[in-house]
């Protein structure tokens, strides 16, 4: 079984603070680049900084890819509170997990929004849950190449990894069904997103054939 | 697991308000989203306590059958 590392944890999580930053309702590769380089240390965002990546211009253009509407629903990205309160509000307050327990909360979050036969009373999405992580492919991909070279430990670098190799390669018929159309338009997005991470790095110039080598050339220095 | 803030809650509901029908549309999707957990929460509790589907029914204002349709199959998997 390959596990993710501490180090790959905390970009992950940073990742989706990136996100939350941002005013978007989920986590997809784009923020898992910004978690990266805001994470600045280690392989990964020493090799996307050689390549000219910098946390301050992919922030800005991740802003500006979103304002113009490169993927977000509706051509742009909805104004007001609600885009800021549909991710914060997941943060404090009446405290339904304190009065019942988190283990409660999660079983009517999931019997609330899991489908059934006679759709009585079914909803999508529900504030009560965090933001969907839309990045299964990336870390498939990560996981298939620490197999493949051997290493136990998923690291932010075999993430940077992932994130190339699922820019560079289309995803597989299955991801387009109901389910995941439904998902994608319930946090704002296009139904045919397929991750933002290539348009981001496109715009800010990196040569992904090159990110990619340098990162093959990081892992198999680090394989023991 | 998430939380939610009450101040929030009502920011959320006077979204439901906007003219904007992809403001007010979110919003309605995201407090029907909280209503139908915590109608679930509640139920759950009310049958642990040893409520009949005809205490917790009058309180919800809706049949007793309605209520046994609606949450009788469910699994009050955190109960047992």
């Amino acid at each position: 079984v390959v596990q993710h590392s501490e180090h790959a944890r905390r970009v992950l999580d940073l990742a989706s603070k990136e996100a939350e930053r941002l005013g978007h309702r989920y986590l997809g590769p784009e923020h898992l680049v910004l978690g990266m380089l805001r994470d600045g240390r280690g392989q990964a965002s020493r090799v996307l900084e050689a390549n000219g990546v910098s946390l301050a211009a992919a922030r800005a253009e991740l802003r500006r890819l979103a304002e113009r509407g490169w993927w977000l629903l509706g051509g742009r990205a909805t104004p007001s509170c609600w885009e800021r309160s549909g991710s914060t509000w997941t943060r404090s307050g009446v405290r339904p997990s304190k009065a019942f327990g988190g283990t409660a909360v999660g079983w009517a979050v999931r019997e609330a929004t899991r489908a059934r036969r006679r759709g009585v009373g079914r909803v999508p999405r529900t504030p009560l849950r965090d933001p969907p992580m839309l990045i299964s492919q990336v870390l498939y991909r990560a996981g298939q190449q620490a197999r493949a070279l051997g290493i136990g430990v998923i690291g932010p670098e075999l993430l940077l990894w992932g994130v190339v190799t699922d820019i560079q390669t289309p995803w597989p018929r299955c991801m387009n069904n109901r389910w995941r159309r439904q998902l994608h338009a319930s946090v704002g997005l296009p139904r045919n997103y397929r991750g933002a991470a290539g348009p981001l790095l496109g715009a800010l110039g990196v040569d992904l054939d090159q990110l990619r080598e340098a990162v093959t050339v990081g892992l198999s220095g680090v394989r023991p | 697991m998430g939380e939610a803030a009450p101040s929030e809650v009502t920011q959320i509901a006077a979204a439901t308000n906007s003219q904007d029908p992809e403001v007010g549309l979110a919003a309605v999707a995201a407090l029907r989203g909280l209503v139908e957990v915590l109608e679930a929460l509640q139920v759950a509790n009310a049958r642990a306590k040893g409520w009949s589907w005809r205490q917790i029914a009058a309180r919800l204002g809706v049949t007793k059958q309605a209520v046994h349709h609606k949450y009788a199959a469910r699994r009050f998997g955190f109960r047992r």
